[in-house]
């Protein structure tokens, strides 16, 4: 039995997931952890945390691949993977169907075509503006005085969406305002907000060939109000994973297993393991 | 002898000027300044209040009343609206006769203004899509470094390292300001970084327009002094800031007020 583990360091949360090549590919555990400003200690937190779920020690797990925006930072890793290879492999690898995944983290967003083994053909991303990210919608939560988990399922009770222009974060915020003093509700605000940032990563994700089936991950992948608005701007079915805010992690512990299985066949993976120092 | 009111709606903030026009060229007799608020019509009678205080004379003097800026259709008592593209151009060119190329940086919009000899407008581009270009970055940035706005230009001035910002996004700039700060970079290499960012903004917009020689920076951003030395350091142009910056927009309306009340009366008096 190999055991291999993926941790997900993202802007946000850091994710970890611990597979089994037992019987078949199997996630024996996952873990979830806040970032915050220490990126280091929190890939470790995820990952003793993971260890913990799992029942075993971390010396238990044989490879580790880091992936997302803080992989380099993560010490105790074997090697890094980026968060577009991860996400892909692992979303093909819960539905072999899927083509196209829409990952909305939460400092960035990207549109992934995925081929038939899980490999990435073309990606798009948005690093650069907080529209479409989960940052976005933190935002226009805390304008509103509404739990994050909240705000999804409240959209999906709009009956007339309110219009927003714009969709810069800062100016959103004056927009709500507006409209809550204008007496507006709020299920309809936030049914516009999440058609405004819908458009947004719709058409981020047109600049590459929306194939089926469609899939998203990361962490607004949660919020059920920004699947719906993806889905009805698409025009098509979002297929989501419960595991859609793990992928990362599940595709970076995918190609630890892989690199696994290769270290066995050269021979090398005693000395990787040992390189690997306390873990 | 007839007073005109040219009243600029901004964002931010709403300015009234009052003009007269002896004989030659018009003169500024009175300003006012108030934040704008939900209320456009409270904020331009408080502005336009403050003005008439300001130059000692009764409302019931005023001749005319030219409205621009973002909230120009808000204010009941107007005789008439210009854009802020107009109004801008104009008052710029009486206050800097012959300028070709003018920015002006407001709370939630930047435009770049091409215009003619004359003052015309010729092309214009703005950006009021995105906070990372218009003033509400530096101020939600002075909030986030707790300086009070009215030193961020002198601070921003006194960089010896700006610490470039690679954000080009207000939220996502804000992350990257905490990490600069525990960092331990100083506050005002921090300030001029953002000025530069939104210099390099600017430049882009202007790039789209017409950059010449001089340029005519005008907007409430124009007040802070390390915003015009990051723009003439990033754009390698000579920079003219008008006295009371943050009026030109109102100086234009008024301006242009005058002239359609002159032709107004011209008309009534061929009849």
């Amino acid at each position: 039995m190999r055991i291999a583990a993926g941790v997900d360091v993202g802007s946000t949360q850091t994710k970890a997931v611990i597979l089994s090549d037992d019987d078949g590919m199997k996630i024996l555990a996952r873990s979830l952890v806040d970032t915050g400003a220490n990126v280091q200690k929190a890939a470790e937190r995820a990952f003793d945390k993971c260890c913990a779920e799992a029942g075993m020690q971390t010396a238990d797990v044989g490879y580790i691949v880091g992936t997302g925006y803080g992989r380099y930072k993560i010490a105790f890793g074997n090697t890094q993977v980026t968060e577009i290879s991860c996400h892909a492999k692992g979303a093909q690898f819960l539905s072999p169907a899927i083509r196209t995944v829409i990952d909305m983290g939460g400092q960035d967003s990207k549109a992934i075509s995925v081929g038939p083994n899980g490999e990435v053909l073309d990606f798009v991303m948005n690093d650069k503006c907080a529209a479409g990210t989960g940052r976005f919608l933190a935002n226009a939560a805390e304008v509103m005085g509404i739990g994050l988990d909240e705000i999804g399922p409240l959209s999906l009770k709009a009956t007339r969406p309110v219009k927003i222009a714009t969709v810069c974060t800062v100016f959103v915020e004056s927009d709500i305002l507006s409209y809550l003093a204008q007496g507006k509700k709020g299920e309809d605000i936030l049914g516009g907000v999440h058609l405004a940032i819908a458009k947004r990563t719709v058409s981020l994700a047109r600049r590459l060939n929306i194939e089926p089936e469609v899939t998203m991950t990361g962490g607004v992948a949660r919020n059920i109000g920004m699947v719906r608005a993806l889905e009805e701007v698409l025009g098509r079915k979002i297929e989501i994973s419960p595991d859609a805010h793990f992928m990362g992690a599940l595709g970076a512990a995918l190609f630890a297993i892989n690199k696994l299985d290769q270290s066995f066949e050269f021979g090398t993976w005693k000395g990787d393991h040992a390189n690997r120092g306390g873990h | 002898m007839p007073i005109v009111a040219g009243i600029d709606c901004g964002t931010s903030f709403t300015k009234a000027l009052l003009l007269l026009q002896e004989d030659g060229t018009p003169r500024v007799i009175g300003k006012g300044r108030t934040r704008s608020g939900v209320n456009v019509d409270d904020a331009a009678n408080e502005a336009l209040q403050q003005a008439l205080t300001d130059a000692v004379v009764d409302r019931s003097q005023i001749a005319y009343v030219s409205s621009t800026g973002f909230g120009r259709y808000g204010v009941g008592f107007r005789d008439i609206q210009v854009t802020e593209i107009t109004a801008g151009a104009r008052g710029a060119h009486f206050l800097n006769p012959g300028t070709a190329a003018i920015l002006d940086i407001g709370g939630q919009c930047t435009r770049a203004i091409g215009t003619t000899n004359s003052g015309k407008v010729k092309q214009f581009k703005s950006n009021d899509k995105c906070a990372a270009g218009s003033g509400m970055f530096i101020q939600r940035a002075a909030k986030y470094l707790e300086i009070p706005l009215e030193e961020v230009g002198e601070l921003s001035l006194r960089a010896t390292h700006p610490q470039p910002i690679s954000s080009v996004c207000a939220v996502l700039a804000e992350s990257e300001i905490i990490n600069h700060v525990s960092a331990g970079v100083s506050v005002e290499d921090i300030l001029r970084g953002i000025h530069e960012s939104l210099a390099d903004r600017a430049g882009a917009l202007l790039k789209r327009v017409e950059m010449k020689n001089e340029l005519t920076l005008i907007g409430g951003v124009a007040k802070q002094a390390g915003m015009v030395r990051a723009i003439e350091d990033r754009l390698k142009i000579r920079v003219y800031v008008p006295p009371d910056c943050d009026f030109v927009c109102a100086l234009g309306a008024g301006l242009l007020g005058l002239k359609r009340l002159a032709n107004q009366r011209a008309t009534a008096e061929a009849r």
